[in-house]
């Protein structure tokens, strides 16, 4: 691999570099582990071990190695690792759908030795890495014909379609969103975008009809209405909605919230922890977390807006992407918006995979920050 | 910034510039990223001030956390008529499971089995019984735990998952088989009790919820259904929070309502004197009564065999249940009041008023030649007799005098009058199933045997045999009318409960003359007394009348001398199938349940009349051997103690020292 893809920019002394980095970005990342550790602790009625230690353990050991990698690792890494990251994840894909172990239901763990791996996880930064490179690569008045849209979304779909078949709708949903969006801020046409709104309206109802799975459906009938199932695949949101109805503006009280509490919500600790911040917190601490997601959102868009390399707003956007569909999707799910998929809220639920692959993101987007003068030249593999 | 041009790129395609794409898209994200989290914050508020304006999270949170549980209120004391206590409230240990706490319930109640030393038919019986829709209550599987037993499953608990172990409020009849019947006992309410509270209006689902409690038990058989509003008491209830699962984590004190435990009720019975009956009647079937002729206070109501109460409170085994059913003595019927007998020769005071007031004239007599021949056939007598007035036909139980003299009477006057002394009439004495008897009239007959009277029937009627029938209580009654000089007492078995009062004197009988009464009386005074009469035997009490205090005393050869305590009664033995099969035949090859009854009634004492006592053997044989005998041993147990002049006990004193001052 050469270096000559991204030049220039390159900070001094290893202190100097540690001194730039995105402190702000770092400020929220820890303040959102500080609420996952506090809720946590709830969820465990007033012990440490093992949940809220093992957190903020966690993420302590992870952000240490996210601003190790930040130092050491600078943009052209990224660049050169993207398309190997992204063929790893796809054949590892390929792996589970041959060899994977079932757990819960689905099929989404790659056993190799003591190590666990969950390879749509790391697919969700090599479709953003990927793409990145991809548009970074490609000539600007490629990308407004139609020839050269069709890779993109090639590397789209396979993992897509993969991922759903394990079947793992949430964890394809990210990446089908990530992917797009990405698709979108490197240049996709406007007629596309019309078109391929138009395909995902029918792909939906396609879905639906034929590739979902049943519990699948039972949770979009109940979404929508079709069916009412308060026991069944209805009861998670209905607790959810009963639990942030009845917090009022400030909540019941922290460690007092009786639907978390008394374990009425179920997944409190993962998927429906941000019913228990509401309950606990009421509106008003709902509001807080979201408005600190939010704050992240748009502190890593700005490191997109100043990276002068297009790989680099295109990456650092694409993490944001992802952090925004997994926030929304979460949120929007446990109040009732949109169907229940199994997506966690990230660096507060607990769970190591999906914290690992939005730092693993955040170490991507503090490296391009840190080397955001690095000025890409494209088309350098042709 | 273009670095390198692709050596294919037209020049046609129209120029673009990344960069400046990326931040018009990124601004628009951006934008749509603030509309997402603006709609989701709205549909959080949204969702509150719904809530705000009809509560509706809020009650459903409530709904969830909070579950009422129901107290179950300690049930009523029964005391006999001096306070000892024949059915109270005691506590029982008890082992329970909760299913929603239990992953795999055979091996949990094979553990508990193994602490408790049970064997494998048990473990298999009890999750039979495990009722697996109520997955979030308590349930028992094992009850009438020892304290050791009780100690030995507490000190498991920790590894005991979903097991519990506490003690439970439970019924205990201290004297088991000597009050089975009129007590009775209680139990867990059936599916019908609660289908039946379902679809009463006035009771409807609280009260079906209330019954499904576990440890909720009612009457189900004898006085405890009859007194069950007194006896049941008020449930009380606590309310909990509890968690997903059902699991109790606390409980709101101040909700809480301790239920008021059920009233007591002192019962009119002795409780010696109804010992004395059931042990009287040893292997015998039959039933006894014992009655006061003024207050009509019911001292004895025995049916025996006797049953166990206890073995019905927590569910009878299969092996305990069938060993009473298929009993040919039917231990679990309650003779007393609902077996329906001929009255046989008890019948013939009856007979002998109804006479006297169709104007049978003092002196009247007919010869007894063993046999009475009327309409084609003969009615036999079961001696022969001679020369027969009423006060010797009683005395003998002559059937050819009666036979005559039912037809100077004819079957209008001797229904009329078997009523007026209480046959055929039914008594609420507050337990269930009692029974009216059947005194046939030419009426009755016609509308139910769609055939006219003959005079045959009334030949027979003469000598309570045919379709008639009484129970020991309404030949109880009947003596004690005629003890009393025909007062129309009426019996009681409850002297003191709520509501219960006094029974003022009963009205004199119209149309019963006392000089007819003074006849038969003399009459059964003879049976018991004077020589020839049939219950000689069970008129020699061996009692002796203390001449200052005029109480009964036993006969010892200080007492010689003293006078007499005396009885006046009647003998019968009623064929229970066609007449004359059993003549002639020696008892021990007649097959048990074609034997005749055996029954016998009087009043006493004689010089003072306080008492009247009937008793019925089934199959036993002749009165004057097996009832009469019987008789004898309750009424002198009876006349030496002489209840009704001792002070009965108040309610109200018993329930206060029984409870020891608790609510």
């Amino acid at each position: 691999m050469t270096a000559t893809a991204l030049s220039g920019g390159a900070s001094n002394t290893l202190f100097e570099r540690f001194r730039k980095l995105n402190w702000t970005i770092i400020t929220v990342l820890c303040a959102l582990a500080c609420v996952g550790v506090m809720m946590h602790f709830s969820v465990s009625s007033g012990a440490w071990t093992d949940m809220p230690l093992t957190h903020g353990i966690r993420f302590v050991l992870a952000m240490t190695v996210v601003i190790i990698a930040a130092l050491l690792l600078d943009a052209r890494f990224w660049l050169a690792i993207a398309y190997p990251l992204y063929a790893i994840a796809l054949i590892l894909l390929i792996g589970v759908e041959l060899v994977g172990a079932t757990r819960m239901g689905a099929q989404r763990w790659l056993d190799i030795g003591p190590l666990s791996l969950q390879p749509s996880e790391l697919m969700k930064i090599g479709i953003v890495l990927a793409l990145a490179r991809y548009y970074h690569q490609l000539d600007a008045r490629k990308t407004g014909t139609v020839l050269w849209t069709l890779p993109p979304f090639v590397m789209i779909a396979a993992p897509v379609a993969l991922v759903m078949h394990q079947p793992d709708l949430g964890t394809s949903l990210l990446i089908l969103a990530a992917g797009v969006i990405v698709m979108f801020l490197g240049g996709l046409l406007w007629r596309i975008v019309a078109a391929g709104a138009i395909v995902a309206v029918g792909g939906a109802i396609l879905a639906y009809t034929t590739i979902l799975h049943d519990y699948q459906r039972d949770r979009v009938n109940v979404f929508l209405g079709i069916t009412d199932d308060p026991l069944g695949a209805g009861y998670h949101v209905l607790q959810s909605k009963i639990a942030i109805g009845s917090a009022g503006l400030f909540g019941r009280g922290y460690m007092e919230g009786t639907q978390s509490q008394l374990d009425f919500l179920p997944e409190k600790h993962t998927d429906f922890i941000f019913t228990m911040i509401v309950e606990e917190f009421g509106l008003f601490g709902g509001a807080l977390v979201l408005g600190l997601f939010g704050l992240l959102m748009a502190l890593t868009m700005q490191v997109a807006m100043r990276a002068r390399s297009l790989f680099g707003k295109l990456a650092a956007a694409g993490v944001a992407a992802t952090l925004a569909c997994y926030v929304f999707i979460n949120t929007a799910m446990v109040i009732g918006l949109v169907p229940v998929v199994g997506i966690p809220l990230p660096i507060i639920s607990f769970g190591g995979t999906a914290m690992l692959t939005l730092m693993a993101g955040y170490a991507i987007v503090l490296s391009i920050d840190l080397h955001r003068d690095q000025h890409g030249a494209r088309g350098w593999l042709w | 910034m273009i670095a390198k041009k692709g050596k294919r790129v037209g020049s046609t395609l129209p120029k673009r510039d990344s960069n400046a794409i990326f931040s018009r898209r990124a601004a628009l994200m951006s934008f749509v990223g603030v509309g997402v989290m603006g709609s989701i914050l709205f549909r959080m508020a949204q969702l509150q001030a719904e809530n705000l304006f009809s509560g509706e999270y809020t009650d459903a949170a409530d709904e969830n956390r909070f579950d009422t549980r129901i107290i179950a209120p300690p049930r009523g004391v029964i005391y006999d008529r001096f306070g000892t206590v024949l059915a109270q409230t005691s506590k029982d240990y008890q082992v329970s499971v909760q299913l929603s706490e239990i992953d795999d319930l055979d091996a949990a109640v094979a553990r508990v089995g193994a602490i408790l030393g049970r064997d494998d038919t048990w473990k298999r019986r009890t999750i039979a019984r495990i009722d697996r829709t109520k997955r979030y209550e308590a349930q028992p599987i094992a009850v009438g735990l020892t304290w050791d037993e009780f100690n030995a499953i507490n000190v498991r608990l920790p590894e005991l998952q979903g097991v519990t172990a506490d003690s439970a409020d439970v019924r205990a009849y201290p004297y088991d088989i000597v009050y089975g019947h009129p007590i009775g006992y209680v139990q867990k309410a059936t599916q019908r009790d609660i289908d039946r509270a379902l679809e009463d209006p006035a009771q409807g689902q609280s009260r079906a919820m209330y019954l499904r409690n576990p440890y909720v038990r009612v009457g189900k058989a004898g006085l405890e259904v009859s007194m069950e509003d007194t006896l049941h008491g008020e449930a009380g209830w606590r309310k909990v929070i509890v968690n997903a699962r059902g699991v109790e984590q606390g409980e709101d004190e101040e909700e809480r309502r301790e239920p008021r435990r059920g009233s007591g009720v002192v019962l009119t019975l002795d409780h010696e004197l109804q010992r004395t009956a059931m042990q009287n009647f040893g292997e015998q079937s039959g039933g006894a009564v014992v009655m006061d002729i003024y207050s009509g206070d019911l001292l004895v109501m025995a049916s025996a065999p006797g049953f166990d109460p206890n073995l019905f409170v927590n569910g009878i085994g299969q092996a305990d249940f069938d060993a009473y059913n298929n009993n040919e003595k039917k231990p679990l019927f309650h003779k007393a009041v609902t077996g329906v007998y001929a009255p046989g020769s008890t019948f013939k005071m009856i007979v002998g008023i109804a006479a006297k007031q169709a104007g049978m004239e003092d002196n009247w007599s007919t010869s007894c030649g063993g046999g009475f021949f009327y309409g084609g056939r003969t009615f036999h007598c079961w001696s022969r007799h001679g020369r027969m007035n009423l006060h010797d036909a009683i005395k003998h139980s002559c059937d050819v005098f009666f036979y005559q003299a039912a037809l100077r009477a004819g079957p209008e006057r001797i229904a009329a009058v078997s009523r007026q002394f209480g046959l055929g009439q039914l008594y609420d004495v507050n337990v269930p199933n009692v029974r009216a008897g059947l005194i046939p009239d030419p009426v009755w007959w016609r509308e139910n045997r769609n055939e006219g009277w003959t005079g045959g029937l009334t030949v027979n009627y003469g000598i309570g045999q045919g379709a008639m029938g009484v129970t020991p209580l309404q030949l109880a009654v009947m003596a004690a009318r005629l003890g009393n000089n025909g007062y129309a007492v009426v019996p009681r078995l409850v002297r003191d409960a709520p509501g219960v009062t006094e029974p003022g004197d009963p009205p004199h009988m119209n149309g019963i003359e006392a000089e007819h009464l003074a006849r038969v009386r003399d009459g059964m005074f003879g049976v018991c007394n004077e020589p020839g009469g049939t219950a000689m035997r069970a008129g020699n009490l061996e009692l002796v009348r203390h001449p200052e205090t005029g109480a009964a005393v036993p006969l010892t050869p200080e007492t010689r001398g003293w006078a007499p305590v005396q009885i006046a009664g009647k003998t019968g033995t009623a064929q229970v199938r066609a007449l004359g099969n059993n003549r002639g035949r020696h008892y021990s090859t007649i097959e048990w349940r074609f034997r005749d009854n055996a029954l016998f009634c009087c009043f006493g004492p004689w010089h003072e009349p306080r008492y009247a006592c009937a008793v019925i053997v089934e199959h036993g044989g002749a009165g004057s051997s097996v009832a009469g005998p019987i008789a004898r041993e309750i009424m002198r147990a009876t006349l030496l103690r002489d209840p009704s002049r001792r002070a009965p006990a108040r309610l109200a004193e018993l329930d206060a020292a029984f409870n020891g001052g608790r609510a």
